[in-house]
């Protein structure tokens, strides 16, 4: 752009006239504006929040350094009033200091400069050296997925894992609260009925030993649970993507409601389906699909004590006999329901803000 | 002139200043998908990674476990060796004995109270244990492909970790069995005698598959857990329950057992194992 320069000017005195003033102001305002618009939205380009960088504040005078300026002034110069040819990033205004006033010999400014006796003397700084501090660093921050005060809710199919006699197949579904990142509180609840099936095998074996094995069904099941996550990871599949998993125990109380199947005499006795305390323990994997979407599998053993049918002979005994409802349960057998549970976790609300830097 | 062309190029920054938020912002609905242009433009997603497997053979003692057994548990020890030809591909075989064998309540029920008489003398030895007679698994072995989709690492109380894969695994296994041998025939014996309640030996083909996981102590070690499933047909009591009436779902008159009393089971296990991996070192990706 030499060419169009005045014959005879200096580029500093030409920037200093400053022509075109209002249009050219206004192209490299919007230049910088282009600019400032990137970057500022460049954040929002990375996967994680970034969390605490407060923006710094502007450098003063000189000693900031850095300084970038379009059309700078001659060196200890301030720019011409009303010129309006120069145009600055960083520049301060008119009226302030290039650089603040020296504190007085002395004076360390700030609590110091307020209250002397307050001031920190070597000694403290020393003693502030040996302090412990709780400093709140993990060795994994920023989790990819957080569970921490939100909610699950993880519709599931579940299967026995125990159950060669009768099946106990059902749909269920679960909600927990995370206290902590670690430790959940919630309910879940099953529903068997109408899904159980009596197994070929049962017959068979009936057949062959003229032995019945007392057989039950389910209703329903409700619990009330506690869930630790002590295992978290991530894998990488197929060397192209990371997902990442978390592993839990659960347990807790609730109820079963069961009742035999009538084998030994089915002509007479008809069972009523009755809860039962049951309580239970499990293992669980947790694959993150996203930051809320999961899929679950699980194992849970539910622990309760079943009311069998009574194996006893029917010879000998009377029409009154046979219809007694007292006479229809034997004995009482603790029965673990180990069932598998597949499904799918849904986290509510859907996103968060890391509270640790990354 | 002069003007016309700064007004082009006040407009086009005009045009940028207003469409840069826009494109930054539509960046921002993809978290995943950051627009890489530096020096990890194109590179993996994991780098560095140790290749616990590429190039190493695999050496394992295992502890099988059988599961949802109706007559019969079984514990095999055995062991298991593989090469990966790549990280995420290895061939091998995988072998185990018999060694624990117990009976279940069911069979320990049957034994006691189950009646001896005219009904029951084909399906139930007159004076034996009923244990006896119910089938065993004696060994199994199962040239296997190993395929390793996942590696990762696990934090166990954010103060262990463990590197990790999972794997999926498949192959032909070959399962020696001992169970009742058939009887009722021509040239057999009567399967009322006590003598038709023996065990004979024979071997049966079958598809196994399964997935497990790796946990990586160190270069060395590894444990594993990893679950079985051999489907293929065995008489597990030795009953004669199939053969005759309606779709053959019904016992021989008179009774004969034999390969018609072979029902289907979904055989699974659990197996355990102590992985050792030769070279002691393992190498590392770029």
């Amino acid at each position: 752009m030499d060419q169009a320069r005045p014959a005879g000017s200096s580029p500093v005195g030409y920037k200093r006239r400053a022509p075109r003033s209002a249009v050219r102001i206004f192209t490299c305002a919007l230049a910088l504006g282009a600019g400032l618009s990137f970057a500022l939205s460049a954040p929002s380009a990375y996967a994680q929040k970034r969390g605490g960088a407060k923006p710094k504040p502007p450098a003063t005078g000189a000693a900031a350094g850095g300084e970038i300026e379009l059309d700078a002034p001659a060196a200890g110069q301030p720019p011409a009033a009303g010129a309006g040819g120069t145009v600055e990033l960083d520049q301060p205004a008119a009226a302030t200091p290039a650089t603040p006033p020296p504190a007085p010999a002395g004076e360390g400014g700030g609590i110091c400069e307020i209250d002397p006796s307050a001031c920190p003397k070597q000694a403290d700084i020393k003693a502030a050296q040996n302090k412990t501090i709780n400093a709140e660093i993990y060795a994994v921050q920023q989790i990819y997925a957080l569970r921490a005060r939100r909610f699950e809710v993880n519709p599931y199919w579940a299967f026995g894992l125990n159950d060669q006699f009768v099946s106990h197949p059902g749909p269920g579904l679960a909600a927990n609260y995370y206290i902590s990142n670690v430790l959940a509180v919630g309910v879940n609840g099953t529903l068997y009925a109408g899904l159980n099936g009596d197994s070929d095998f049962n017959f068979e074996n009936r057949r062959a030993t003229r032995v019945a094995v007392p057989l039950n069904e389910y209703q329903w099941a409700a619990a009330l649970n506690f869930t630790y996550v002590p295992m978290y990871g991530k894998f990488a599949g197929f060397s192209d993507f990371i997902f990442h998993y978390d592993a839990y125990i659960v347990g807790g109380v609730g109820a079963i409601s069961t009742r035999p199947i009538p084998v030994i005499d089915p002509d007479n006795r008809n069972f009523s389906f009755e809860p039962k305390v049951a309580f239970n323990a499990g293992l669980g994997l947790r694959i993150f699909l996203n930051r809320w979407f999961a899929a679950t599998l699980e194992v849970r053993d539910y622990i309760y004590n079943e009311k069998l049918e009574n194996t006893n002979p029917l010879i000998g005994q009377t029409q009154q006999q046979l219809q007694d409802k007292n006479n229809w349960f034997g004995e009482n057998r603790l029965t673990n329901n180990v069932q598998a549970q597949v499904g799918l976790s849904i986290f509510l609300p859907f996103s968060w803000e890391y509270r640790l830097p990354k | 002139m002069r003007r016309f062309v700064t007004f082009l190029v006040s407009a086009a920054l005009t045009t940028g200043a207003l469409l840069a938020p826009v494109v930054a912002t539509e960046s921002e609905a993809s978290a995943q998908e950051i627009q890489l242009t530096g020096p990890l433009a194109g590179a993996p997603a994991a780098r560095k990674l140790r290749l616990y497997r590429e190039g190493r053979f695999e050496l394992a003692p295992t502890a099988s476990f059988t599961l949802l057994d109706e007559y019969r548990r079984t514990i095999l020890f055995g062991g298991r060796l593989q090469y990966h030809i790549k990280d995420w591909l290895g061939v091998g075989l995988w072998g185990a004995y018999g060694v624990i064998s117990s009976t279940t309540d069911l069979t320990d029920q049957i034994g006691t109270v189950a009646l001896r008489n005219s009904r029951t003398a084909a399906n139930l030895a007159p004076n034996g244990a009923f244990g006896d007679q119910t089938a065993k698994m004696t060994y199994v072995a199962a040239p296997q492909i190993t395929f390793v989709p996942f590696r990762g690492k696990l934090a166990i109380f954010q103060k262990i970790f463990v590197d990790t894969d999972a794997y999926l695994h498949g192959g032909v296994a070959f399962v020696g069995l001992q169970e009742r041998g058939d009887c009722g025939a021509a040239g057999q014996p009567l399967c009322t005698d006590p003598k038709s309640f023996e065990l004979a030996s024979r071997t049966a083909i079958a598809p196994t598959f399964g997935l497990g996981l790796n946990f990586y102590v160190g270069e060395l070690l590894s444990i594993g857990l990893e679950y079985r499933a051999l489907p293929f047909s065995w008489n597990r009591a030795g009953f004669d329950s199939r053969g005759s009436g309606n779709n053959g779902k019904f016992p021989n008159v008179p009774p004969k057992i034999d390969d018609q009393d072979q029902t289907f089971k979904f055989n699974q296990m659990i197996t355990i194992a102590l992985g050792i991996s030769l070279p002691t070192h393992a190498k590392v990706s770029d």
